[in-house]
């Protein structure tokens, strides 16, 4: 992993803030809901203190004779309803309906309350709608045999009848009245039967001043003449539970108790609702306004969610079973929170259990819109949002930026140590040299190593030519002794001696020529005057001279007739072909064909010797032309490693390079010099 | 009467050895390791030929500042150094301060002796009146063989012995190509190619420093060098 991606990493380090802030918004937030709940519940402790006062308009606490969700609730209606066997003109949503079970599918009905009178709608699914007889509407004479539906209305120890609607044909029925007494038809009662295609519906309208305390309902369906009606019944236990219905003074009290934005129910002690008033549309607009909602989404994803909004709205079939609501109704305050991941919409409710003598007649339950904190913690979330975005763009650029630098710094400093060493400029200033942090000393450190190795590579240059200085003296002691000794009188064996000893002293000094050679090359360019010449008129003549000097090898020359002028010192070029040629003899064998090229490359000029031979060994080609190198076997007076080298200083010396590559069966010397021939 | 050659020399093994060469042909010899003893016994007489040794002891350039002394003494006394230091600087330094000759030590001794008896008979020819017997004309060359000087132009080009010795060899037959081995032999010395390249190279010089289109030298390459024929 390189340092920018490190850096990049280390950079996904400034996403804690937003997780910083998103945190301190929750804070934010649970710590505003929590007051408004606290001052909710204030509220809702106070009104609930003060509907303590109306014990009597609460329904008595459930009774054990009957189950509490089997009551009938009447629900509150805000017109009158048409007798007409429809349900589209109730003000109640159908989702208020109860649903019974029947035995061709099922029964639907629902209870309401306008202006001193109860009506009751019931749909009933049944494949088979048996009318009554006509004029057996009587129950004494056939009206079993009708399918029909009954309410069954009583007060407990002072009422108990029965009133069933059954119509001879759809339209306007009358209403029999059964008591344990009498049967009697009773007209004040409004009902009307309406067929439709997957059975009937009844819609009717009792005075309140006809019912009792208790209702419920059977609806009967009748088979046939001689089967026994199936009865489907709202009430599980013997007798129906009292009816519920909510109560008009506590609405009117609570209308003025509830704040605008704030919704509130009153439930008797079973949780049925008995006075709601309220709305929570928002007091003021929406904030945020357009264009967030994306924003929004964040928001949702960031927030807690809290449940839907839809259960904070009050229960269609008109008793409250929340879990709020419930531990309320078991003595506790709590609360509730409400939010729509849709909308935003929030809703913080507190229940309050309403309490007489330390017995719970009800629950007050109060709901509150949270737009003031959703708009709070949104306005903060912008701004954290905004703010963390763009610290994190600026610390991820600022790193990135500073890792590129740093690592381009880096990599500059190695590819200009690796260039050091490959162009044998080592002790050229490396970059960075004069910084005063670690790269710098990085650098410093290479460009110390780079000398010490300079130091070191000037040290094995110059050895030749030192080591050849030093032992000129002791040689021409030698000689001059030995060339004395010539005129003394010796004898033969004595004459012997001294001509080996001669010998020997000459075959020093031709080895201490070789050495300082490359020093006095290395002189010769530094005073040569570069002239532009025809290179290929000195190849051609040169190579004719070749042929001389050795017989028993070919020479091919090979030029492109637009490479001949070159820029230089015509004696030190063809003098490093003699190195190069030289070479190419030792190591070719008897008539081979040894091929000199010039070619032209990219306005270079390309000259090569090739001879047929001994592949170079590998781990020898870089080293092949430094001083002192030799990959010849067994020891040669003549050569100490130095033609090579002396070739390279000249080929360097003309801006060229110079490389051996093998070849097929042979070796390939490449000179590369710059073809330019107006240089300086 | 025998010449006077003084050789001042601080490798004792050397300096017996070239005495003992030089006083077997007839010489007299005045062997000194150092410049100031040197520069007492010059005060006292010149000699006929000085071969001096540049780096004496401790003494690095004492070669170079007793040639430039004894120039200033005596403008025709002649001066040979001798010396192991081959670079092409301390060669041009030597000559520039009137040395006559710049040898190394791989000279051998006839080669040596060979010089010293040239400078001898060059010394004597200046001294006689012009002969026309030694000269050698080729076009603006002129070769006095004799005084071993060589005019291009009707004017004297200041060479040195082995600078002669390599015109007189090339010029002697122009249009031949001499190669290296025949110019060393020529010039009474063991060279390398390299230095063949820069004694070529002065002579050039000094020709071209009398005459800027002087082109008579021709290098053949691969082979050698020839005079050009007119």
């Amino acid at each position: 992993m390189n340092l920018k991606r490190q850096l990049l990493l280390v950079s996904v380090l400034t996403l804690v803030l937003p997780w910083a802030g998103y945190q301190f918004i929750r804070e934010t937030e649970s710590a505003l809901r929590a007051g408004q709940q606290q001052m909710l519940a204030g509220t809702a402790r106070a009104i609930a203190d003060s509907l303590a006062q109306y014990r009597e308009e609460f329904p008595d606490p459930a009774g054990s004779d009957y189950t509490v969700g089997d009551q009938l609730y009447g629900h509150r209606l805000e017109t009158r309803p048409e007798i007409d066997g429809y349900f589209d003109d109730w003000t109640i949503e159908r989702e208020s309906l109860q649903i019974l079970r029947g035995v061709d599918g099922p029964v639907s009905f629902a209870v309401g309350v306008f202006d001193q009178a109860v009506y009751l709608y019931v749909e009933v699914t049944d494949r088979n709608v048996i009318f009554a007889q006509p004029g057996a509407t009587t129950p004494d004479n056939g009206s079993r045999y009708s399918d029909r539906v009954s309410l069954i209305n009583t007060s407990p120890l002072y009422l108990d009848e029965m009133i069933s609607f059954s119509a001879e044909a759809p339209g306007q029925i009358v209403t029999v009245v059964q008591s344990e007494y009498a049967i009697r038809l009773d007209r004040e009662i409004l009902a009307y039967w309406q067929d439709v295609p997957y059975g009937y519906q009844i819609e009717a309208r009792i005075p309140v001043s006809k019912l009792g305390t208790h209702l419920g309902i059977v609806v009967s369906n009748t088979a046939g003449e001689l089967e026994s009606p199936v009865h489907s019944v709202s009430f599980a236990a013997p007798t129906p539970g009292p009816f519920v219905t909510p109560s008009p003074k506590l609405i009117e009290i609570t209308a003025n108790l509830a704040q605008r934005g704030t919704r509130l129910f009153v439930t008797d002690a079973s949780g049925w609702r008995i006075a709601a008033s309220g709305d929570l549309s928002a007091p003021s607009s929406p904030p945020g306004g357009a264009g967030s909602a994306w924003l929004r989404i964040a928001y949702d994803a960031l927030v807690e969610s809290g449940q839907e909004p839809a259960l904070a709205e009050p229960d269609p079939s008109g008793r409250e079973q929340q879990d709020y609501i419930a531990q309320a109704l078991d003595g506790s305050e709590s609360d509730s929170w409400f939010r729509s991941a849709d909308s935003g919409k929030a809703v913080v409710a507190v229940a309050e259990p309403i309490k007489v003598n330390n017995t719970i007649i009800g629950a007050i339950v109060l709901q509150q819109g949270t737009e003031a904190i959703l708009s709070l913690t949104n306005q903060g979330l912008v701004r954290l949002m905004n703010v963390t975005i763009i610290a994190t763009l600026l610390v991820a650029a600022t790193l990135l930026g500073y890792a590129t630098w740093l690592s381009r710094r880096i990599q500059k400093l190695s590819v200009a140590a690796e260039e050091a060493l490959d162009a044998d400029k080592l002790r050229s200033t490396l970059p960075s040299a004069s910084a005063g942090d670690e790269v710098g000393d990085l650098s410093r450190s290479f460009s110390h190593v780079l000398r010490q190795l300079a130091d070191y590579n000037d040290y094995l240059r110059s050895l030749a030519s030192k080591l050849s200085h030093e032992l000129r003296t002791p040689l021409a002691i030698v000689t001059s002794s030995l060339e004395n000794l010539d005129h003394e009188p010796l004898n033969e064996a004595s004459q012997g001696y001294a001509a080996r000893a001669r010998d020997g002293a000459d075959r020093l000094r031709r080895i201490l020529t070789a050495m300082s050679e490359a020093s006095r090359v290395e002189e010769l360019m530094e005073h040569a005057e570069p002239e532009n010449f025809e290179l290929c008129a000195a190849l051609t003549t040169t190579v004719a001279a070749y042929r001389d000097v050795y017989p028993d090898r070919s020479f091919r020359l090979d030029t492109d007739p637009d490479t001949t002028m070159l820029r230089g010192s015509p004696e030190l070029i063809i003098q490093m072909l003699d190195k190069l040629v030289d070479n190419a003899v030792d190591f070719s064998a008897k008539d081979d064909t040894i091929v000199i090229s010039l070619r032209s490359a990219e306005g270079a000029r390309l000259l090569t010797v090739s001879n047929p031979g001994p592949p170079l060994p590998e781990q020898m080609r870089s080293q092949l032309f430094d001083s002192m190198v030799s990959v010849r076997r067994g020891g040669d007076d003549k050569h100490l490693g130095l033609g090579l080298y002396v070739a390279k200083l000249i080929a360097e010396g003309h801006r060229g390079t110079i490389e051996a590559t093998n070849s097929e069966g042979g070796v390939t010397v490449t000179v590369t010099l710059p073809g330019d021939t107006n240089g300086e | 009467m025998a010449k006077r050659i003084a050789i001042v020399e601080d490798e004792a093994a050397i300096r017996d050895n070239y005495a003992a060469a030089f006083e077997r042909e007839g010489y007299v010899v005045d062997a000194y390791d150092a410049r100031g003893p040197a520069m007492q016994a010059f005060d006292a007489r010149l000699p006929d030929l000085v071969v001096i040794d540049i780096n004496l002891k401790d003494d690095v350039e004492g070669g170079f500042e007793l040639c430039r002394e004894l120039r200033a003494r005596a403008a025709e006394l002649p001066i040979i150094f001798l010396t192991a230091r081959d670079s092409e600087f301390d060669a041009v330094s030597g000559l520039r301060l009137g040395a006559d000759d710049y040898l190394t030590k791989d000279i051998s001794l006839p080669h040596l002796m060979a010089r010293i008896a040239a400078l001898f008979r060059r010394l004597d020819a200046l001294q006689k009146p012009q002969s026309t017997g030694g000269r050698i004309t080729r076009g603006d060359l002129e070769i006095d063989t004799d005084r071993m000087t060589i005019f291009w132009k009707s004017q004297p080009v200041g060479l040195t012995l082995t600078e002669f010795w390599l015109v007189h060899a090339m010029a002697r037959y122009p249009g031949h190509v001499k190669n290296r081995q025949q110019l060393m032999d020529a010039a009474q010395a063991v060279l390398d190619d390299n230095t063949i390249t820069s004694h070529i190279k002065r002579i050039r010089r000094k020709f071209v420093a009398i005459d800027a289109s002087f082109d008579a030298i021709e290098t053949v390459y691969g082979m050698g060098y020839r005079w050009l024929a007119d």
